[in-house]
């Protein structure tokens, strides 16, 4: 039992706001004394694992696997080739109609000792090829943003059911108890669907995603509004302890009072810890530079630093850290939408993995690249013939995975000439769920929370893991 | 893998698990070439003699062994022989997960018996939700005192009355009582009981309760303002079925005609308003159509969460698992899913003309449709002018965007005309179809209402129809309990009318139980069955089950009054006990004393605003918008192709600080502080609240906007009413007197701020920006482009350069009250 102590010393260590080093290195030490025996200790997988923790990089919107990583020079020859989709009850609005194939404005490369395929685009990404595994087996259901992303968030095209982060978390604890075990880092703009799609659902709240923000305070609320001075909110504070106290004396048998306390100091050391761990001017020049932070293009900097604290993040026990991508969703002028997509991701991204390589942390860290679904190979007539996009496709996509246990530098499944719909190695999401929780030494079958009366578990159904995606 | 084990485990050997499913799966996929007509082959897989004789090719199957049975090997496409043939022909995993464990159980073909009462392979104590209650004699506290006596355990004494009021007033009504309403209780000369009493009857008079309880309704049917998914537009009408169910609890309406009105009161009681703004509850759930959605899957999103919704609100059972296979653990047929699915099949979405009621509130409109008429045209004229060519990228995103929020703004208009978001049995109109802003293009028809059925899906997949179901119910219910299961009419109308008073009917075993025992999970803290959402097998059983069925008579008894039932159980004596230890009753399952609880988010937030003076005594209408967290109000949020408007909170104070209950309730953006709070889900079935302690809520109850905003106007009120300020506190939050030493620690701790403030002057609040930029999906460009302030201007919440130092000072202590453990946990 903790009540807020009343030597001046602690109380400053936990109410800085302004905290130096010192103060976190003593606060870390405070956290690991009373390390809570609760939701969030560290626990042991079912299996033996490599990977610790994972960085999920979720690209919204749907990346066409046929303009990334999967080309398909047959489409080069059925470029503007007319034909009509009758509506059918199985497809939307979107897939009907007139319609042409449409081939890849793209130029592509060979990148890895195996010469993985990739847009050319990818410079900085091509050199690190040797560490990713790009599997093409894998379908979706859906071809509705909200649903797929759902879905491939919390294995439910519904929402309410618990994100794979906090799957993980709940599954896993988490290394440092004074971070949030699942952090996520959106785009300035939340995707469509909102935080539900990195909501604990019916896992406990210890197990939510927390969205850093990129503006204020890391996370909402943690800094008291403008104008309460630090001495103000210190004796707010002692107030509130001597409050609880007495009340504690009252009522000695209910045992949440001192949980909600504990609570209250956990909040502040977090508070201490936080702003520390997010400061990336702490990282050497190189390392910012590497990253491409003050990148004169906006939007690099911007991912830079994400996947710059995504590090960080691991780096400091994090379990889970999610970034969030978006502005894949290329209907028209993919050339001009993807290429710049493609531009300003490719030194963040590469970065990241040939900066966890230098650190050692790519050994224990999965990385996975994802969208909700990959795009078709054919469009809708628009734009009098010139506005080359690709519209949904839950039938086909790529999706890749480095580090952590995963293969390296190889490539999984096939698609069909056109790139309709994979062929080979063929596997539902749920099965690339089960892959990624077993990655992390985590049994989707053994991974159960009771739930209006069911054993839920993340493939909701169960389903098997995909033994070509583990190394 | 592990669901195969787990069927197993639980049904043993002689179960036909899944018979039916995998009859009807050889019927569909297999008879047509092997059995009816053809046999190819040589192969008959009409009877289970003639596929163990099997065909040209040998056995078809080897009973108890699916890994060597030929139609196993051949269902999973791996060999040669792939059947159903063709790459479309394979099965969905999970049908052919039945398939082995249906051989591995030895393939019986007869499906299970219903005949008589035949406890089947289910434990008699494990369907006992399905049969009929016992007949039982006794009050709440008989049968908890013999339970107690049983197990030797000692009860707690009765709560003092101080305690008891702050209890019965929060669980009444969601708010803390008044220094005025703890000074009548403490001074009445009446004893104990029959002061209590008329407490009791007192709160259940007052208008706070409905909206208390509607509260926990609104939990359970996942009520939402909003559709939900990407473009998460408004239900405009939505809101006259959460004061619906408001009216409801406090006219006590019986629960029985309550069940019969949000099933079928279109059907059932036309000429009663009410009745059919209560059908809302049937589209409660999350629900978006799009050019990018399937209608057919959209349909099917629908008709799956309405069977969903329906078993699981009234009969507390969890029928999802049943739409892919026979229930693992219930007595709950693939069949009686799609059977009770098609009592909807007919049903399309109705935005009905229904003139506005005497009881509806109406107060605002004007003021409301100004405000919105006001933001139609501000963004009408960000569009206006802007022809298709010749626009920049910029321009033309801020188009798109402003288009989006024009038709967002025109939906959300729809909350002051008198319309009801319900539904009509068929497409009763072509001009009711309410399909939502952006889904009319590709939805249903008139005509694909008209259908007599629904198609057992195969592996509950929509590619895999089996045979068709007809309407009908569950099944089980007649053979265990001996209530006979209805005929359900197979034209339009009447379906869900015939399916409404099969539940709400006392023969009903589980009808009148679940509702009394979502009743004393409210006042005690957890039910008497604990999973109030889950009868089954699987669910907590009933710790008191002559209780729960004698509390189930009662209300039928009582006439399904709902306050009958909170009389009976808040007058025992087991509700007015004291909280405490109890070494042999830890987890209070003998209810030997009161289980402290933390107060839901709603009742956090309401009993703040209370307490400070601020909570608005406006009721009803359309869902008003408090202010919320600033950044969270101006994050940036995508909907479909665009970015969705800014959070605009209420321009009135009056607005702003309504109950929480009348708060706008949109699915993609909660209020932070019910969202930390551990609020209810919008999208599934909250059965009952989380309490978690997380860090989070330190944060969000000192830090916030809100509780420095509420502090202020608590220590601004304290000053204006005069007097001893901290005594006056401490009665208003705690409902007591301050200790000796509280009151000089409080004393000392508003002269050292009221110092402090003397010496800092307050910091204004950051102006944010409202600048917004989106990559277009076109271009891959950032574009950036002006949010508009809103077309109004703000009644102004107290700020802190409008009050002395002194007045800031007291700010802190009402803070530090807010936060404490006393004000947020109920005794």
């Amino acid at each position: 039992m903790k009540i807020l102590p009343a030597s001046i010393s602690r109380r400053e260590l936990l109410l800085g706001s302004s905290a130096g080093l010192g103060r976190i290195a003593l606060a870390s030490q405070l956290a690991q004394d009373d390390a809570r025996a609760g939701a969030l200790t560290p626990k042991k997988g079912h299996f033996p694992a490599k990977a610790k923790r994972c960085i999920f990089l979720l690209m919204e919107g749907g990346p066409s696997h046929i303009d990334t990583f999967d080309p398909k020079p047959k489409l080069d020859q059925l470029h503007m080739t007319e034909f009509t989709k009758n509506p059918t009850k199985f497809a939307a609005a979107m897939n009907t109609g007139k319609r042409y194939y449409v081939r890849s404005p793209f130029e592509f490369r060979e990148a890895g000792s195996i010469g993985i395929p990739m847009n050319r685009l990818f410079e900085r990404f091509a050199k690190v090829a040797d560490e990713v595994c790009f599997y093409r087996g894998m379908q979706a259901e859906s071809v509705n943003h909200p649903t797929a992303l759902y879905h491939l968030n919390c294995g439910n095209q519904f929402g309410g059911d618990p994100a794979v982060g906090a799957w993980a978390a709940y599954g896993l604890g988490t290394e440092n108890q004074n971070l949030p075990a699942f952090v996520v880092l959106p785009d300035k703009a939340y995707p469509q669907g909102g935080s539900a799609n990195w909501s604990n659902g019916f896992l406990p709240a210890h197990y939510q995603g927390t969205a850093l923000r990129s503006e204020g305070p890391p996370i909402l609320d943690m800094n008291p509004p403008p104008g309460v001075a630090e001495a103000e909110q210190r004796a707010n504070l002692e107030l509130l302890s001597k409050l609880n106290k007495a009340h504690q004396l009252e009522h000695p048998h209910h045992a949440e009072l001192a949980a909600r306390i504990e609570s209250y100091e956990l909040a502040f050391r977090m508070q201490a810890e936080m702003p520390v761990v997010v400061d990336i001017s702490k990282e050497p020049k190189a390392t910012r530079e590497l990253y491409g932070v003050g990148h004169a293009d906006a939007e690099v900097d911007s991912l830079a630093r994400r996947f710059l604290l995504a590090r960080r993040m691991v780096q400091a026990g994090v379990r889970f850290v999610q970034i969030v991508v978006s502005g894949w969703d290329s209907h028209d002028y993919i050339e001009k939408a993807h290429g710049a997509r493609i531009r300003s991701l490719d030194q963040p991204m590469a970065a990241l993995l040939a900066d966890l390589k230098r650190t050692g942390l790519l050994e224990e860290t999965l990385v996975v690249w994802a969208g909700e679904f990959g795009r078709s190979p054919d469009n809708g007539v628009r734009g009098e013939g010139k506005a080359w996009g690709r519209d949904h496709n839950a039938k086909a996509m790529t999706v890749w995975l480095a580090g952590g246990g995963a293969p390296r530098g190889t490539i999984v499944g096939a698609t069909d000439e056109a790139g309709g719909a994979a062929v080979e190695c063929v596997h539902p999401l749920k099965n690339f769920h089960v892959t990624l929780l077993k990655l992390l030494g985590l049994d989707d079958a053994r991974l159960t929370y009771l739930h209006a009366g069911r054993n839920k578990q993340l493939s909701q159904t169960g389903g098997e893991a995909i033994r070509e995606l583990i190394a | 893998m592990r669901a195969a084990v787990l069927h197993l485990a639980f049904f043993g050997l002689s179960i036909p698990l899944g018979a039916e499913t995998i009859l009807a799966t050889l019927r569909e996929k297999c008879l047509g070439c092997h059995g009816d007509g053809n046999v190819f082959g040589k192969l008959d897989l009409r009877t289970r003699d003639s596929a163990l004789r099997g065909g040209s090719r040998g056995p078809a199957i080897v009973p108890g062994r699916a890994a060597d049975s030929l139609l196993y090997k051949s269902l999973l496409h791996q060999g040669d022989l792939k059947m159903p043939p063709g790459e479309e022909g394979k099965l969905p995993a999970e049908t052919l997960d039945a398939f082995r464990m249906w051989i591995d159980e030895g393939a019986p073909y007869e499906p299970p018996k219903s005949a008589s009462v035949n406890w089947g392979n289910y434990g008699r104590d494990d369907v006992w939700a399905f049969r009929a209650a016992g007949k039982t004699d006794g009050s709440v506290d008989s049968f908890i005192d013999a339970a107690l006596k049983r197990n030797g355990v000692t009860a707690a004494p009765l709560a003092d009355r101080r305690t008891l009021l702050r209890r019965v007033t929060v669980d009444l009504t969601g708010l803390p009582p008044t220094p005025e309403d703890v000074k009548a209780f403490l001074k009445d000369p009446a004893p104990d009981g029959k002061a209590f009493a008329r407490v009791v009857d007192r709160l259940l008079a007052s208008v706070q309760y409905g909206e208390r309880w509607a509260r926990h309704w609104l939990d359970v049917v996942r009520y939402a303002d909003s559709n939900g998914y990407s473009n998460d537009y408004e239900r405009p009408n939505a809101w006259r079925y959460r004061d619906y169910v408001i009216r409801a609890f406090n006219s006590d309406k019986p629960y029985d005609r309550f069940i019969e009105e949000q099933i079928a009161g279109d059907e059932l009681f036309l000429d009663d308003p009410e009745a059919v703004i209560a059908t809302g509850f049937l589209r409660a759930g999350p629900w978006e159509h799009t050019g990018m959605s399937v209608a057919a899957e959209t349909r099917q999103m629908w008709l799956d969460d309405v069977t969903h919704a329906t078993a699981n609100v009234f009969l507390g059972l969890t029928l999802g698992c049943a739409r892919c296979h026979d229930h693992k653990f219930d007595p709950l047929p693939t069949k009686d899913y799609y059977r009770m699915q098609a009592v909807f099949a007919t049903t399309a979405f109705a935005r009905r003309p229904l003139p506005f009621l005497e009881t509806e509130r109406r107060d605002g409109f004007e003021t409301g449709k100004a405000q919105l008429d006001a933001l139609i045209a501000q963004t009408e004229a960000a569009i206006a002018g802007r022809k298709k060519d010749g626009l920049t990228p910029d321009e033309k995103e801020a188009v798109k965007l402003h288009t989006k929020h024009l038709a967002m703004h025109k939906e959300s208009a729809f909350r002051y005309q008198p319309y009801a978001f319900a539904v009509s049995s068929g497409l009763e109109r072509e001009e009711w179809n309410d399909v939502g802003p952006e889904g009319a293009r590709s939805y249903m028809k008139k005509a694909d209402y008209a259908s007599a059925g629904v198609h057992v899906l195969v592996g509950g997949s929509l590619q895999s129809p089996g045979q068709v179901a007809e309407p009908g119910v569950l099944t089980a219910i007649e053979r265990y309990s001996g209530y006979p299961a209805p005929e359900i009419p197979k034209t339009a109308s009447g379906r869900r009318a015939a399916l409404a008073r099969w539940i709400a009917n006392p023969a009903n075993p589980f009808t009148a139980r679940v509702m009394v025992n979502r009743i004393w999970q409210y006042h005690f803290g957890k039910g008497l069955a604990e999973n109030s959402n889950n009868f089954g097998k699987m669910g907590k059983k009933p710790t008191h089950p002559e209780l729960l069925d004698w509390l189930a008579a009662r209300f039928i008894e009582s006439g399904w009054s709902v306050k009958a039932i909170h009389r009976e159980m808040l007058l025992s004596r087991t509700y007015r006990r004291a909280s405490g230890a109890a070494p042999n009753d830890p987890e209070n399952r003998l209810h030997s004393h009161f289980s402290p609880r933390r107060v839901e988010a709603e009742a956090l937030r309401d009993a703040m605003l209370k307490v400070a003076g601020e909570l608005s005594e406006a009721r009803g209408g359309p869902g008003t918008f408090p202010r919320i967290n600033t950044l969270v109000a101006y994050q940036p949020r995508h909907a479909m192709g665009t970015l969705r408007p800014i959070y605009r909170p209420s321009p009135t104070k009056g607005a702003r600080n309504r109950r929480s209950i009348y708060s706008f309730q949109q699915r993609s953006l909660v209020d932070p502080v019910i969202e930390t709070f551990n609020g209810a889900s919008m999208d599934m079935s909250c059965e009952r609240r989380e309490s978690t302690t997380v860090p989070t809520q330190a944060f969000s109850l000192l830090n916030s906007e809100f509780s420095h905003e509420v502090a202020l106007s608590f220590a601004a009120r304290l000053s204006r009413e005069g007097g001893d300020a901290v005594e006056r506190a401490f009665e208003l939050a705690f409902q007591r007197s301050p200790s000796a030493s509280e009151k000089h620690e409080a004393l000392k701790h508003v002269a050292a701020m009221t110092e402090h403030h003397k010496r800092t002057p307050p910091a204004a609040a950051p102006k944010l920006s409202l600048e917004r930029s989106i990559t277009s999906e076109l271009t891959g460009e950032k574009h950036a482009f002006q949010e508009s302030e809103p077309p109004w201007t703000y009644e102004p919440d107290v700020r802190p350069d409008d009050v002395t130092p002194a007045v800031r000072a007291l700010a802190d202590l009402a803070l530090v009250l807010f936060n404490s453990n006393e004000f947020v946990y109920l005794y």
